[in-house]
């Protein structure tokens, strides 16, 4: 694949990541073909595809639904172990496009440069106006989206991932792992120049370690309300709860052991601004089984103790014993001790106690536990309870951090 | 004969001190390799435990299941293994002291010892291993099957590490040259044994619910693997 139109300036670079997406491809492409056309048409714009070596026809379907006017970048085929390693965004060798897709934004120049999804079916016109508006025209470097999604949707970004990154780096951001965020020229730059996309297991976790490395510097950032967000999964692409979680807490404890010298520092967090307002009604998620996930937690608590001693300090256990003896109607996993639990599988991944894969692994029926206790509590709430019960447990990271850097500097504190 | 007989004394008395000034200096000898050993094996205990603490070996032993800290009263396997250490150098410098005795048989003895005490060595380097892939495997089917809801996880786990762990002994008894042939027809009959009948037990028994379980398996992703996580 390479380029078919000489480069030139422009001031906002569409960058589309794709991997066999034949079947949204023609949605998407519509969508930016109307939303280059009709909202964002003050600026001058490029668009540019990065395809990771699709073998339905992703690409073709694209070029003929943009017209021929984009730019295709070359992005190296996917590796045999990256096509087996099957990463949870589904885009094998992203990290190489999206490292395509930045340079090619910093060859013209651009002021800003938004990055989608082609498997994004629900992308809108107006979302190149919400994602570009901050950055051109308030200054902000990096965008990331807020989605309006289901309570129980995105259970681990919001059990685990956001807030972790909320307690250590600061920021409040709902959704730092996305796969669809704007940043400007600047940040382009401070990208390219980072580190991050040769380190080991960047395919997996290079989306999350943007965000960490923007919120690492002097770089403003902000969030767009996107609506709701749609992906067009195959039958066959779906990965299981397990592997999901060792791919996206292992970037996130990875994250953690290359930047605690600026993790430790942190005090608090910060709001950032957002941009427009949620619109759009979720998708009706599937129903959840509360009492089948804490079957699961016991499950694990019965089988799995042993393991989990190899992290977890005593008075942990205990607790844990306390909660496995609770009902299904008295079930709740206190908000304390979920940061601490997952503080300790953090230092557990560090220190290296066990094999990694393992470690992460054994973390499942422990999540599980916390999602059947969220579930309970949300059930039947509106969006503003969710989000204040979200918020105390965020509060409870933070108010956590101690214990973690505590033991981060004296390991031998391991389970004491 | 007064003459014969204190002639016959003196070359008697000749040949015991011919005797023994031909025994001594490999006695010395011995005694010298022997304190050299002592000398080594202390400084060998020394430095192994020491850099054994500093690489935290007793907790790394206890993480990949080897479980050396339970053969020693002290629970300590850096010290166990200094020990261990010890006691084969000066094992070693024994053997290497016989030699010096200049005696046909012990010099053959100690000759065949060193020659095998490799093997042996290798065994228990097949069995350590063997015990570390099988601890490894073993939690690796235990978590997995756990967080496939399997109530025999525990189980299919014992199974996966017994199974790894009697490939290994096998190995190193067949390494030493114990029992090869019988041990080889033993593991071959039970190791098939077992093997034939789960599989009929299985395919059999259970087909229906194989059947079903993999259809399940094959067309619906779990409950929880059904949500958007992310």
């Amino acid at each position: 694949m390479t380029a078919d139109v000489a480069p030139a300036q422009a001031d906002l670079v569409v960058g589309l990541v794709s991997y066999n997406n034949a079947a949204s491809a023609a949605a998407v492409a519509n969508a930016l073909r109307d939303g280059l056309a009709r909202h964002v048409s003050g600026v001058s714009s490029r668009l540019v595809l990065a395809d990771c070596g699709s073998t339905d026809g992703t690409t073709a379907r694209l070029r003929h639904s943009l017209g021929g006017t984009e730019q295709l970048v070359d992005v190296a085929a996917p590796t045999t172990a990256e096509l087996l390693e099957r990463p949870y965004h589904r885009i094998p060798g992203k990290a190489r496009a999206l490292r395509a897709l930045l340079s090619s934004a910093k060859e013209l120049s651009a002021r800003a440069c938004i990055v989608l999804d082609a498997g994004v079916e629900s992308v809108t016109p107006q979302w190149l106006e919400w994602l570009a508006g901050p950055v051109l025209a308030h200054g902000f470097d990096l965008v990331a989206p807020y989605y309006r999604r289901h309570p129980f949707e995105g259970a681990l970004t919001k059990g685990i991932v956001s807030p972790v990154f909320r307690a250590l780096y600061g920021v409040r951001l709902r959704q730092p792992a996305a796969g669809e965020f704007v940043c400007s020229g600047r940040l382009v730059d401070h990208f390219l120049d980072d580190d991050i996309w040769e380190r080991e297991g960047a395919q997996v976790g290079i989306d999350l370690w943007l965000a960490s490395s923007a919120v690492s510097d002097t770089f403003r950032i902000g969030e767009a309300a996107l609506g709701v967000r749609r992906y067009r999964v195959q039958a066959d692409e779906a990965l299981d709860l397990a592997t999901t979680l060792t791919q996206v807490v292992g970037a996130l404890f990875a994250d953690l052991e290359a930047r605690q010298e600026r993790w430790q520092r942190v005090r608090g967090s910060v709001a950032v601004q957002r941009f427009g307002e949620p619109v759009g009604a979720p998708a009706d998620a599937v129903a959840i089984d509360h009492e089948r996930l804490i079957e699961s937690f016991r499950l694990g608590y019965r089988e799995l103790r042993d393991i989990w001693t190899f992290v977890l300090p005593p008075r942990t256990i205990i607790d844990l014993r306390r909660l496995m003896d609770a009902s299904a109607a008295t079930f709740h996993l206190d908000d304390e001790l979920w940061a601490r639990i997952v503080y300790d599988f953090a230092l557990g991944y560090r220190l290296r106690v066990l094999a990694r894969d393992h470690l992460l692994r054994s973390l499942v029926p422990l999540y599980l536990a916390w999602l059947a206790s969220f579930v309970i509590e949300v059930r039947d709430r509106g969006d503003e309870d969710v989000e204040q019960r979200l918020e105390r447990l965020a509060s409870a990271f933070e108010a956590q951090k101690p214990y973690l850097i505590s033991k981060w500097r004296w390991p031998e504190r391991l389970r004491s | 004969m007064v003459e014969e007989i204190r002639r016959a004394l003196n070359l008697a008395e000749a040949r015991i001190v011919d005797g023994i000034a031909n025994f001594l200096p490999g006695v010395l000898a011995l005694l010298l390799i022997l304190i050299a050993a002592v000398i080594a094996a202390v400084i060998v205990r020394y430095v192994v435990f020491r850099s054994l603490q500093g690489l935290d070996f007793d907790r790394r032993a206890e993480v990949l299941g080897v479980s050396l800290a339970d053969w020693t009263p002290s629970r300590s396997a850096s010290k166990l293994v200094a020990t261990i250490a010890y006691w084969t150098i000066l094992l070693i410098g024994l053997l290497l002291g016989l030699t010096a005795l200049d005696a046909a048989l012990l010099t053959r003895f100690a000759t065949a010892v060193l020659e095998y005490v490799p093997h042996l060595v290798a065994a228990l380097a097949i069995l350590m291993l063997g015990g570390v892939i099988a601890r490894f495997f073993a939690r690796a089917v235990l978590i997995e099957a756990v967080n496939m809801r399997i109530q025999s996880a525990r189980l299919l786990s014992l199974g996966v590490k017994w199974t790894v762990l009697i490939v290994a002994a096998a190995m190193a008894l067949d390494h030493i040259g114990i029992g090869r042939t019988a041990l080889l027809l033993a593991f071959g009959i039970i190791f098939g044994g077992i093997v034939l009948a789960v599989a009929l037990a299985v395919g059999l028994g259970a087909k229906d619910v194989v059947s079903r379980a993999l259809e399940r398996q094959t067309r619906e992703p779990s409950h929880e693997d059904r949500l958007d996580h992310v």
